[in-house]
């Protein structure tokens, strides 16, 4: 459903992500795991089309700037940047209409309970906690219903009942079908859901690990260390 | 004393450094210089000719003005968190260093005369104005760049004070407001007299400015009787209110460091707040509506239109929910009765029509980016839609083509009226004015095409500068030689020609900028933080 092909992303000299090459497809969780400035997030950027890139990145064969694309796609963007002049309500019958979204009030109704936001329909984008307003950034890229769902950090700032119902909402994604990526630190909160693992460093992938590679009693957090420390986590303790 | 030091010489010599890796930083700065010098040198060898030229009393009138206006802002700021005149490192490492209050607060108040500086920058480029307005040099622009300083660095250690006395303490904060107000009350009173003394505004603001009141207003009368005086060679006038209003910030320092040793927390607010705005713009909150502690009432709700169109209906939601004008907001206004004020000044004058064309124009250059449209362009959803790019970008700059237009027909209405302009000229001011926009944001969209968004802010308004004087040239070439090969009408035509200009070339940028949604970087602000 999602893939990325020879892909690299310069900044100037700098390549923030070189020749990477990715695919995720239905049903799968992918974790994009990696240090800070490791270019997860410009890899992800570039998935949605908000950065230009040498390479090639399709969703479901369509290019990913085409409107078959962006149909298909959801993306949680690491920073929740909302309408500060829009209601929660708002948020979602915008989206709602310029994806031309049918039936989108029990959609909405539904996402918003979930995320036990249906009490705060009337608050304003600047009213909300920085972690509510990444539940309504959630709650807007799931209201069109997309195929490929692209998350950048979403668990962060999110509070224990955020990450909980957030977790689940993406273990449900993967059940029905949908294609998932998401960048995360937090390699625990993804530990019991993820089929294959991106590892990060420098503007490479490092390392493509899927769960059926792991060894008895290894960890993801394990094979993580080891690639980007380059010893494995026990022994440093 | 040592570590502070330390910290500005330091931080000056990496900014230099900075240079060596940013060559585009470099080359700005080096026209910023050589634009000065340049200035400089003309005024060395062109004589200033007072024939034609304003009385100095008006020069001291916009002075007054212009630092007026930095009162209200800082009496405002102070009413609410202070003003920022330490950055977020300060606070997590100066202010729990072994290091005195009172040095810090000078460190703080050397860097924040460094920002007054910079910003007055634009004041060093009025050489010509000033020369051709009031018959001064060079040297006239450099006392009024002093003046301006010297105002704004008094007026945020006061912003400073103002908060650190009225904090939490609302009888205080209408004290502060009425004695603020109260302070210009016998202005307006003595102008109120004049004007039913002599029936005549101009004549009585005049007299205003030319009488001991105005020169004794706190700040705004002290620094521009003072900067005038200098400039006409009145040097104990000139000392005694400029020294006067030195004597103020120093007393201000003074009272605050003496009274309030423990003053951190009157400015870790401010700063927190600074701080918080600029993370916001850097992860794509550049709505400054996001910031304002303004209470909104939630009255009517909604979205209407479907697909792109929704862009432009969303626009409409936030802007009426943010003002009660809408589109319209408090620029709108100002401009407006700025507009008139001007006819005032202009009336019985030639060409009073263009010239408030021309400044129209100039500031349109830097407010188009204030619309809701370009803002857009800083937020994932616009690019995530899926709907015809160019027809995003269409609905999505309805709003300021409405606003623009409105604000046109008013402005140039207004002040057709008062300078007794005919219907065709008001007209073709009004569709000038309003092309000129279209054309803005044709070169806007076309700049982030060019550079693909991957430059600086600074740089990306530079280069957006530079390609409105460009493009705008071959039409005012234009303009210029029919309009005057035509007698009569002359005029009429060549603002015709020249609003044709602005449409032809609009919609060659919008062209050129096709698919900017798909071959730009997504901007981002970059604050420095």
């Amino acid at each position: 459903m999602i893939d990325v092909r020879n892909m690299t992303k310069k900044y100037g000299k700098l390549a923030a992500n070189d020749n990477i090459n990715l695919s995720v497809g239905r049903g799968e969780l992918a974790v994009l795991l990696g240090p800070n400035g490791a270019g997860k997030s410009t890899l992800i950027k570039s998935v949605c089309g908000l950065l230009r890139f040498q390479g090639a990145i399709t969703i479901n064969g369509y290019e990913n700037h085409t409107m078959e694309a962006k149909r298909l796609l959801g993306y949680v963007p690491e920073f929740p940047v909302l309408y500060p002049m829009l209601t929660v309500a708002e948020h979602l019958e915008f989206i709602a209409k310029a994806y031309r979204v049918e039936a989108w009030e029990e959609k909405g109704e539904a996402l918003l309970r979930r995320f036990e936001l249906d009490d705060k329909k009337m608050k304003l984008g600047k009213e909300l906690s920085k972690g509510m307003q990444q539940k309504v950034s959630v709650c807007c890229a799931l209201l069109p219903q997309p195929k490929a769902v692209v998350m950048d950090e979403p668990l962060v700032g999110l509070d224990p009942h955020g990450i909980r119902e957030l977790k689940a909402v993406i273990a449900k994604l993967r059940d029905s079908g949908r294609a998932l990526l998401v960048s995360t630190h937090m390699i625990e909160s993804v530990e019991e859901d993820w089929d294959v693992t991106y590892i990060m460093v420098k503007g490479h992938i490092a390392r493509v690990c899927r769960r059926t590679d792991l060894a008895a009693g290894q960890s993801l957090e394990d094979v993580y260390f080891t690639i980007t420390e380059g010893k494995d986590q026990k022994d440093t303790l | 004393m040592n570590s502070l030091v330390f910290l500005l010489v330091r931080s000056a010599k990496n900014s230099l450094l900075e240079l060596r890796r940013k060559p585009a930083k470099l080359a700005l700065w080096v026209l910023v210089i050589a634009g000065i010098g340049g200035i400089f040198l003309l005024s060395l060898f062109t004589r200033q000719s007072t024939a034609g030229s304003l009385d100095l009393v008006w020069l001291k009138g916009l002075l007054f003005l212009f630092i007026l206006i930095f009162v209200v802002i800082a009496v405002q700021k102070g009413l609410a968190n202070g003003d920022v005149i330490f950055d977020m490192n300060d606070v997590n490492l100066l202010f729990v260093s072994p290091v005195s209050a009172g040095l810090t607060l000078m460190y703080g108040i050397v860097r924040m005369a460094k920002m007054a500086f910079l910003a007055g920058f634009f004041i060093l480029f009025q050489s010509n104005s000033f020369s051709v307005g009031f018959g001064v040099g060079f040297e006239a622009v450099l006392l009024v760049l002093l003046g301006y300083m010297l105002a704004v660095g008094v007026l945020q250690i006061l912003s400073l004070l103002i908060y650190s006395l009225t904090n939490g303490k609302p009888r205080r904060k209408l004290a502060v407001r009425m004695l603020a107000a109260l302070a210009f009350i016998p202005l307006i009173v003595y102008t109120s007299v004049q004007l039913v003394g002599t029936g005549d505004l101009l004549q009585a603001l005049e007299n205003t400015l030319g009488s001991p009141l105005a020169d004794w207003t706190p700040v705004a009368g002290w620094a521009s009787a003072g900067v005038v005086s200098l400039i006409s060679g009145d040097m104990s006038n000139g000392f005694l209110f400029l020294g006067l209003l030195i004597l103020s910030g120093v007393l201000l320092i003074l009272y605050i460091a003496l009274s309030n040793p423990d003053y951190y927390e009157d400015v870790l607010v401010a700063t927190e707040t600074d701080f918080e705005k600029k993370r916001g713009l850097t992860e794509g909150q550049i709505n400054t509506e996001a910031s304002s502690t303004k209470k909104v009432k939630v009255a009517k709700t909604g979205i209407g239109g479907l697909g792109a169109s929704t862009i432009f209906y969303k626009h409409l939601r936030e802007s009426f929910r943010a003002n009660h004008l809408g589109l319209w907001g408090v620029w709108s206004i100002i401009m407006v009765l700025g507009a008139a004020l001007f006819s005032v000044f202009m009336r019985g004058e030639d060409g009073g029509t263009l010239i408030l064309l021309q400044i129209l124009m100039w500031i349109q250059i830097f407010m188009i980016g204030t619309g809701r449209g370009l803002k857009e362009l800083y937020i994932h959803y616009i690019y995530l839609i899926p709907e015809s790019s160019f027809w995003k970008i269409v609905w999505s700059n309805l709003e300021i083509v409405f606003k623009v237009l409105v604000e046109g027909v008013a402005a140039f209405a207004i002040a057709g009226l008062i300078m007794g302009e005919p219907v065709g000229m008001v007209a073709a001011a009004t569709l000038v004015y309003t092309l000129f926009s279209f054309l803005l944001l044709g070169i806007n969209y076309l700049s982030l095409r060019w550079t693909g968004a991957d430059i600086s802010a600074g740089i990306m308004i530079f280069i957006y500068t530079i390609a409105v004087i460009v493009i705008m040239l071959p039409g005012l070439i234009a303009a210029i030689v029919l309009g005057s090969m035509i007698e009569g009408i002359g005029v009429l035509i060549g603002l015709g020609v020249l609003a044709l200009w602005e449409l032809l070339a609009a919609l060659g940028c919008f062209a050129l900028s096709k698919g900017v949604l798909h071959h730009s970087d997504m901007p981002v602000m970059r604050t420095g933080k």
